[in-house]
């Protein structure tokens, strides 16, 4: 049989966010993949260059629309770390609240995705019904329902009140009910289940060399998550178990994000019940002393690292950002290798893709012009045509 | 095994490859190695101590030379490599037959810093345009963006 | 007189006419119950409680923009949508409704017409293979490979099953068969395999979750239909439509014993019966995930069809009781 390439992407139903992936099939059979990023650049890195330490934390959050708190927190602690701030015990706990229910969110959202992919639509109807309770826990929290801003550099911006408290306690308690049943859901269905067992395996060891991390790594079979192996905030002093599979695939993974919600609803419950008292903030010098310093954050979707360097200014000298997807694309290059067509979006699903988290470098604006003019069509196509004078009729970029 | 131990037992085992060693706060390690010397401590670090895991490659530009940084992290602490590098010759060995999960981040530091990874498995630009001119290194402390002017197709005088 | 009520016969009631306002009205009810077991309202503007949405989703694709691809023949292209929507409705003409007679053969009654409902039912298959294959787009490419991979799935169990009843009914003939169980409705309960498989057959027929892998839209994006646009998309999703009506009146006609009564008794029964037909296979699509190209070839080899030998089996045995 001919081979033929397809592309999956930058445009196709099954993405959310471009990115494009080449398959190389055999009839149904996928022979060879690659993938190509690009599509979603904003030069955050460099642009943290260019700005304070608190203007950061706002354009951190906006790297990602579903794990804003992470790269928040991810962030903050970096900093926290650098000026060796010590967070009231009472910050951190209303931070890993938020984190854990920013972690229910997006694996009710993924569930629903996956299941939308599978071609399940009953099920993705049905956990983004509930979703919108957990989205407004986190408005009742934080006064957003995507991005937070609640953190700070040396701890929260708002605290919790009693009635906030047991509006929480409740909101969870209907969404433990809902996963429960999910879990019987999807772990039963026989149209589903045969749709993601067996599909897109990731053996122990590949998912170990390949650097895969988060859910992916720990449906393979590998116990590790940051908020165990490097507990950040308070994660030391909460009971909470990691959850794994041991069946490497989609089904696998499916798994290991149904458990890991109900921990995450054990955690908020811990963390509510035994909100400790006190300030919930420090104050934070404005200008950062000299160092460098490696944060880890166990995201939603895995290890998220950042790496900052400050220069004993009010700015940082440089921001390293790594988003947990940008991980995990190796190991989906490896996954849909043999696979079926009809397993494409199912396997990239399975690693809950955020594109614009795994892009964020290039700068495509122009930072010398900085007063923006409001240009009629004239005038433009007068600098186009001086422009093309000078080029002499050659695309810089053709397209 | 905790993370005292782990500090010591760097500093005794790989004293010969390793330049500098600190460890300023609780968890992270940094240490310095020469760029000949990385695939065998990376080696090393990999086999006797677990750290099979790359985080990422974070590239940094001190203006005098480059600075490459391998976050590596075992289950109880996270390992920085440091690596230096000259300015006038910016070149370093990949690491992909140590740790094959290195090859989109040494992509990226070759778009974002100009950065050359001898031996890489797959040299295409990552995160660029295909078509990014030459010699444009966004990440770098020099770097001045020029937007191209636009060309609308159809539209050639 | 003949000649007008043939006329009437074939553009009015029950051919074009009654078939495109009923198509689009079950259409709704299908959307409307399956929004609702998904906790979703459905369509709610148009008409009264969204009624009218299927007609106006017709005339809006019909003022659309009419693409034609470059490397596509298009004359093929252009006249497979028509062909579908001819093949569907001619079939939907066989249906025993209105203007037959039992005792004698008319142009819409005969011996074998059964078949001939299921032949054109199959041709309407061919033809989206065809407007996959003439797209020469990738995705329509393997949506057009799709659809003939789970042509040879269905098909068998599909004709196996319809024909059981007609075995029993000792007759090649819709309106025999209905006419008979009109007579013996008892025997129909032994029937209750037969229309199990058939509905699943009719569902995978249909490409609707669990089968709506010809298209399935996060991996082929609209896989036979994505080069599809405009007056010709709009005729596509008549014929599904019109597709889905026929079938669950063949369906109702060997399973549920046709529709006897008047003009108008036949009508309700029509209505009523092909409804019920239509709810089981929404909830059928609610309950669902799409399965692969390959499991569902295997689900049909495995399991419908060898139930469907099992309903002949019984059938046969029936007849030899009967007689």
């Amino acid at each position: 049989m001919k081979k033929i390439k397809i592309p999956i992407g930058p445009q196709h139903p099954a993405l959310k966010e471009p990115i494009s992936l080449r398959i190389t099939v055999e009839g149904e059979v996928i022979k060879d993949a690659d993938v190509r990023l690009g599509y979603n650049h904003r030069g955050i890195e460099k642009l943290a260059e260019s700005r304070t330490y608190v203007q950061n934390i706002y354009l951190m959050e906006r790297i990602c629309g579903i794990c804003s708190h992470s790269h928040t927190t991810c962030f903050v602690q970096g900093v926290e770390s650098l000026c060796g701030l010590e967070v009231p015990k009472r910050g951190l706990f209303i931070r890993m609240l938020v984190c854990e229910l920013e972690r229910i969110h997006s694996h009710y959202l993924w569930l629903g995705v996956a299941a939308h992919e599978a071609g399940f639509d009953s099920l993705f109807m049905y956990t983004w019904r509930d979703r919108e309770v957990v989205m407004d826990l986190l408005e009742i929290i934080s006064g957003n329902r995507v991005h937070y801003a609640i953190n700070t550099i040396g701890g929260v911006r708002r605290d919790l009140s009693e009635v906030q408290k047991e509006k929480i306690l409740e909101g969870i308690q209907f969404l433990k009910k809902r996963m429960e049943y999910y879990t019987n859901l999807g772990t039963t269905e026989p149209s589903f289940v045969a749709r993601v067992s067996g599909v897109g395996i990731l053996p122990k060891e590949k998912a170990m060399s390949l650097c895969a991390v988060g859910p992916t790594l720990r449906a393979s079979g590998i116990a590790s998550d940051i908020r165990k192996d490097d507990p950040y905030a308070a994660y030391d002093e909460i009971p909470f178990s990691v959850c794994t599979a041991t069946s490497c695939d989609v089904l696998g993974r499916v798994v290991v994000r149904i458990k890991e919600t109900m921990e995450s609803i054990k955690i908020v419950e811990y963390l509510v019940k035994n909100l400790p008292s006190g300030e919930i903030k420090v104050r934070a010098p404005r200008k950062v002393k000299e160092g460098e310093a490696v944060s880890r954050y166990e995201a939603p979707r895995g290890e998220n690292i950042h790496y900052i360097k400050s220069n004993g200014t009010d700015k940082p000298e440089r921001v390293k950002v790594r988003a947990p997807t940008l991980a995990n694309y190796p190991a989906t290059i490896e996954m849909l290798k043999s696979g079926f067509i009809a397993d494409i979006p199912l396997i990239f699903a399975a690693i809950d893709p955020c594109i614009c988290c795994a892009e964020r470098f290039v700068e495509v604006i122009d930072t010398k012009n900085e007063n923006t003019q409001v240009l009629t069509m004239a005038e433009i196509k007068k600098r186009y045509s001086k422009s093309q004078g000078l080029k002499k009729g050659s695309s810089v970029w053709p397209l | 095994m905790n993370q005292a131990e782990i500090f010591e037992k760097i500093r005794t085992n790989l004293s010969a490859q390793i330049t500098d060693i600190s460890m300023p706060s609780p968890r992270r390690i940094f240490v310095s190695v020469a760029p000949e010397k990385l695939i065998e401590t990376l080696k090393i670090l990999k086999d006797d101590f677990g750290f099979y895991h790359l985080s990422t490659i974070s590239g940094l530009d001190k203006i005098t030379g480059f600075e490459v940084l391998y976050h590596l992290a075992n289950s109880f602490v996270s390992l920085t490599v440091r690596v230096q590098i000259d300015r006038a010759k910016p070149e370093i060995i990949s690491i992909c037959e140590v740790i094959p999960g290195a090859i989109l981040y040494e992509r990226e530091i070759q778009d974002m810093f100009g950065i050359k990874v001898i031996n890489i498995p797959d040299s295409r630009p990552l995160v660029l345009p295909d078509d990014w001119p030459e010699g444009e290194y966004p990440l770098r402390k020099d770097w001045n963006y020029q937007p191209p002017a636009e060309t609308i197709p159809g539209e050639e005088q | 007189m003949a000649i007008m009520k043939a006329l009437v016969y074939l553009f009015v009631y029950p051919g074009l006419l009654f078939l495109f306002v009923y198509s689009t009205f079950c259409e709704w009810f299908d959307r409307k119950l399956y929004a609702r077991l998904q906790n979703r309202v459905g369509p709610a503007y148009t008409g009264r409680a969204g009624i009218l949405q299927p007609i106006a989703d017709f005339l809006k694709l019909l003022f659309k923009e009419d693409i034609i691809p470059e490397n596509a023949d298009r004359i093929i292209f252009s006249i497979l949508p028509v062909i579908g929507v001819a093949t569907v409705a001619t079939a939907g003409l066989y249906l025993p409704l209105w203007n037959y007679d039992v005792s004698r053969t008319t142009f819409n009654s005969f011996q074998g017409d059964i078949i001939v409902v299921l032949y054109l039912l199959c041709l309407s298959t061919v033809i989206l293979f065809l407007s996959g294959w003439h797209s020469t787009n990738f995705f329509s490419t393997i949506g057009g490979v799709r659809v003939l991979t789970m042509l040879f799935g269905y098909e068998v169990p599909l004709f196996l099953s319809v024909l059981s009843p007609a075995i029993v009914a000792d007759s090649w003939r819709l309106a025999e068969v209905a006419n008979f169980y009109q007579d013996f409705p008892f025997l129909l309960f032994f029937q209750i395999i037969g229309l199990f498989v058939a509905l699943i057959s009719l569902q995978a027929k249909l490409e609707r979750t669990p089968f709506d892998i010809p298209h399935a839209e996060t991996e082929i994006v609209g896989g036979t239909f994505t080069e599809f646009s405009g007056k010709k998309l709009a005729f596509f999703r008549l014929m599904t439509d019109i597709e889905m009506v026929v079938g669950s009146g063949l369906i109702a006609t060997v399973f549920m014993a046709g529709f006897a009564g008047g003009l108008m008794g036949s009508l309700a029964r029509f209505v009523l019966k092909t409804l019920i037909v239509i709810a089981i296979l929404s909830i059928i699509r609610a309950t669902f995930s799409r399965i692969r190209v390959d499991q569902m070839v295997v689900f049909s080899w495995k399991y419908l069809t060898p139930l469907a030998i099992l309903q002949l089996l019984v059938s046969i045995i029936i007849k030899g009781v009967i007689k």
